[in-house]
C-alpha cells in the first residue's frame, strides 16, 4: 500500500513537472540572458490562463489548440514591453528592474482585474476528471497531455536555441555581451526577443496551468516562487536544468503534500530549496549562464 | 552581461558619506520630531495615516541596514515583522499579557535569534541567490505558521485592544525614532564602515580584517529586530493577526520600494521614501478607489524609469536639465 501511493505520488510530480519547467525555462532566459528577476512572469501567466478562458467559454476552442496563439500574443506584449519600457534601465542593477517588473505587474494585474473581475473562474472540457489506470497508478488524462504539450514547447525551444540564427545570436549575447555586438547582433532588438520569449512560454504555461487550476488575476504569482526554484534546482539559461528542475520539483511538491502535510507543500519545497542552496550555493546544475 | 553590482548603484545613491546627506537627515528628524503632535489632532484618519508611516518607514530602516548598507537584497524581512506580531498576539493569547514594551523586546529577541539561525547558512549566498533564499524563507514561514495550532493556524487570533489608542502610535513612534537614531550611529562607527565594505567589495573587506560573516549575520540581527518591534506594535493596534496579515507581500515589498524610492544606503532614505509613497498611495486611493492599485504599478513604473536613484538623487544632479536627461540614458542598452 505505501509503496503504491509513493508511485502515486512520483507519478502526479512528473505529471505536474511539466508546467513547472514551461514556467521556469522562460523566466530562466530571462534571468541568464539579461540579468533579470522578472516579477512579471506570473502576470503574463494569468493572461495566458485568461485568453484560453475566453477563448474556450465563447468560442468552444480547446485549451491546448489555443497554446500556439497564446504564445504569440504574449511574444509580442513582451517584445514591445522590453523594447520601449525595460531596455531602458536593463544594464541598472537587478534590484532596479526587479522594481520595474514589480511596477508592470501591478499594473498588468490591475487591468485584468478590471476587466475580468475577481471572481474565481474555471475551465471544465470534455475531458476534465477523466482518468485510466495502470497498475496501481491513476493517471488524469489532462494531466497526461498537459506533460506532452509541456515537453513539445521544451523541445521547441531548444531547437530554436542552438538550430537558428537568432536562437545562436541569444546565446553568444549571454556569453560576451560586446562580442555579440561586435559580430552585429543589435543587442535592443535581440533583447527584446529574448523578454517576448520569456513572456511567450508564461503564456503557453498559463493555457497548461488554466486546464488544472482555478483562475483569477493574481493567479500566477505564485509560480514565480515556483520558476524561481525550479532555476535553483535545474541552473540558469538552460533547457534541459529547467525541464529536470521542473520534474524534480513537481515530485517534491506532491511528496510534500502527501507524507509531511497538505498546505506544507510549499514549505517543503522551500526548505529543501534551503538545504540545496546551502550545500550549492550557485545551484545544482553549476554556475549561472550570465 | 556586465550589468553594475548593487554595490555601484548604492554608492552612487549613498552621497555624502555613508549616512547620506546630513541637511536631508537633520529635516527629517524635524519631521519626526513634528509626528508625536499628531494624536493631538483627534482624527483618527491621520493618526492611523502616520502610525502607518511610521510602520513602514521602521521596516524600510530594518531593510535599508542589511539591503542598504551592507548590500544583501533582501526578500524575507516580513519574517520577522511576522514573528513581532505572533509574539504579540501569543503573549496575549496564552499569558493574558498586555504589555506593549514587553512584546517588543521579546519579539525583537526572538525575531533576533531567527535571524541568527537562517542567517548563518543564508548569508553564504550572494545576490539573487540570497534573494530567492530569503523570499523562500518568507513564504514558508507563513505556511509553517498556519499549521500551527498553539499560533492560531490558518485563521489567528485576536489581540486585545486598550482605550487609549494614541498609545499604540506613540509606540509606533518610539520603535521609529530607535531605529533612526541607531542606523545613524551604525553609519558613523566602524560597524557600520564594516557593512558597507562588504558592500563594495567583500573579498577585500575580509582581508583588510573585516569578518565576513560574522558582521553579515550582526546586521540582519539587527535588521530583524526593526522588524519585529514594528510587527509587535501592528499587531496590537491591529486588533487582530492571522499568516495572510501577518506576512502580507505589501508588508515586504512596500519597505523595498520605499527605501529605493528615498535611497538605499542613507539613514533619512526610508523616512523619505515611506512619505512619498505614502503620500502617492492615499492621494490615488482617495481619486481613484477601484483602480488606485493599477495607477500605483504605474507610479512605480514611472520613478524606476525616471528617478532610478531614487528622489533626493535629483538634489544632486548637474548640469541641469541636459545633464539630468544623460544621466537617465546611463543603463540603457
Amino acid at each position: 500500500m505505501e509503496f503504491n501511493l509513493a508511485l502515486q505520488d512520483l507519478v502526479n510530480g512528473i505529471l505536474a513537472g511539466g508546467i513547472f519547467a514551461v514556467v521556469a525555462l522562460g523566466f530562466s532566459l530571462v534571468w541568464g540572458i539579461m540579468n533579470i528577476i522578472n516579477l512579471a512572469h506570473g502576470a503574463y501567466i494569468m493572461l495566458g490562463a485568461y485568453l484560453a478562458y475566453t477563448l474556450f467559454t465563447f468560442w468552444h476552442v480547446d485549451p491546448f489548440v489555443s497554446i500556439p496563439l497564446a504564445f504569440i500574443v504574449l511574444f509580442i506584449l513582451g517584445y514591445f514591453i522590453q523594447r520601449y519600457i525595460i531596455n531602458f534601465v536593463v544594464r541598472a542593477p537587478i534590484l532596479t528592474t526587479f522594481l520595474l517588473t514589480f511596477g508592470l505587474s501591478l499594473l498588468i494585474i490591475n487591468i485584468a482585474l478590471v476587466v475580468f473581475h475577481g471572481d474565481v473562474k474555471g475551465i471544465t472540457t470534455s475531458y476534465t476528471g477523466t482518468n485510466f489506470a495502470v497498475g496501481p497508478v491513476t493517471i488524469s488524462w489532462t494531466k497526461l497531455w498537459t506533460l506532452v504539450a509541456a515537453l513539445l514547447i521544451t523541445g521547441c525551444m531548444q531547437m530554436f536555441l542552438t538550430r537558428t540564427k537568432t536562437g545562436r545570436a541569444i546565446r553568444a549575447t549571454s556569453m560576451d555581451i560586446g562580442a555579440a555586438q561586435l559580430s552585429g547582433v543589435n543587442v535592443a532588438h535581440l533583447y527584446a526577443i529574448v523578454y517576448g520569449l520569456g513572456a511567450g512560454l508564461a503564456g503557453a504555461a498559463g493555457v497548461l496551468v488554466s486546464l488544472s487550476y482555478s483562475l483569477q488575476p493574481s493567479m500566477g504569482d505564485p509560480f514565480i516562487i515556483k520558476g524561481f526554484v525550479v532555476c535553483v534546482l535545474g541552473g540558469l539559461g538552460s533547457v534541459q536544468g529547467a525541464l529536470i528542475g521542473g520534474i524534480l520539483y513537481g515530485i517534491l511538491e506532491s511528496f510534500g503534500s502527501q507524507w509531511i502535510g497538505t498546505g506544507l507543500q510549499d514549505a517543503t519545497a522551500l526548505v529543501v530549496l534551503l538545504l540545496v542552496l546551502v550545500v550549492r550555493p550557485r545551484g545544482i546544475i553549476g554556475k549561472a549562464v550570465a | 552581461m556586465p550589468a553594475a553590482s548593487t554595490g555601484t548603484l548604492l554608492r552612487k545613491v549613498g552621497f555624502g558619506g555613508i549616512t547620506g546627506n546630513r541637511t536631508v537627515f537633520f529635516i527629517m528628524c524635524g519631521v519626526l520630531v513634528a509626528m508625536l503632535g499628531i494624536p493631538a489632532l483627534h482624527n483618527g484618519y491621520y493618526e492611523n495615516l502616520f502610525r502607518g508611516i511610521l510602520m513602514f518607514s521602521t521596516l524600510s530602516m530594518g531593510w535599508n541596514i542589511i539591503g542598504g548598507y551592507t548590500g544583501y537584497v533582501s526578500f524575507g524581512n516580513v519574517v520577522y515583522f511576522g514573528i513581532g506580531a505572533y509574539t504579540s498576539a501569543a503573549l496575549w493569547q496564552h499569558f493574558h499579557q498586555l504589555n506593549l514594551l514587553l512584546a517588543i523586546v521579546v519579539g525583537a529577541i526572538i525575531a533576533a535569534l531567527m535571524a541568527l539561525i537562517l542567517g548563518i547558512p543564508i548569508l553564504r549566498l550572494k545576490g539573487p541567490y540570497f534573494g530567492i533564499a530569503t523570499l523562500g524563507t518568507a513564504l514558508a514561514t507563513q505556511e509553517i505558521i498556519s499549521n500551527i495550532d498553539w499560533l492560531g493556524g490558518g485563521s489567528g487570533f485576536p489581540v486585545h485592544q486598550i482605550d487609549n489608542f494614541s498609545l499604540y502610535y506613540y509606540a509606533m513612534w518610539g520603535v521609529c525614532a530607535v531605529s533612526l537614531a541607531a542606523t545613524y550611529a551604525i553609519g558613523r562607527s566602524k560597524f557600520g564602515y564594516a557593512l558597507v565594505a562588504i558592500r563594495e567589495n567583500e573579498e577585500a573587506a575580509a582581508i583588510l580584517g573585516v569578518d565576513p560573516t560574522r558582521t553579515k549575520v550582526q546586521a540582519w540581527m539587527i535588521s530583524a529586530m526593526m522588524a519585529a518591534s514594528a510587527g509587535a506594535v501592528f499587531a496590537a493596534a491591529n486588533g487582530f493577526i492571522d499568516p495572510p496579515t501577518a506576512f502580507a507581500s505589501d508588508t515586504n515589498i512596500f519597505p523595498i520600494v520605499m527605501a529605493i524610492l528615498g535611497g538605499a544606503g542613507t539613514a533619512a532614505g526610508p523616512l523619505v521614501g515611506a512619505f512619498v509613497l505614502t503620500a502617492i498611495n492615499e492621494t490615488l486611493w482617495g481619486h481613484f478607489p477601484q483602480i488606485h492599485t493599477l495607477f500605483f504599478g504605474a507610479v512605480i513604473v514611472l520613478v524606476v524609469l525616471f528617478l532610478p536613484r531614487g528622489v533626493l538623487w535629483l538634489l544632486n544632479v548637474r548640469g541641469g536639465w541636459r545633464g539630468l536627461v544623460n544621466s537617465l540614458g546611463a543603463y540603457r542598452v
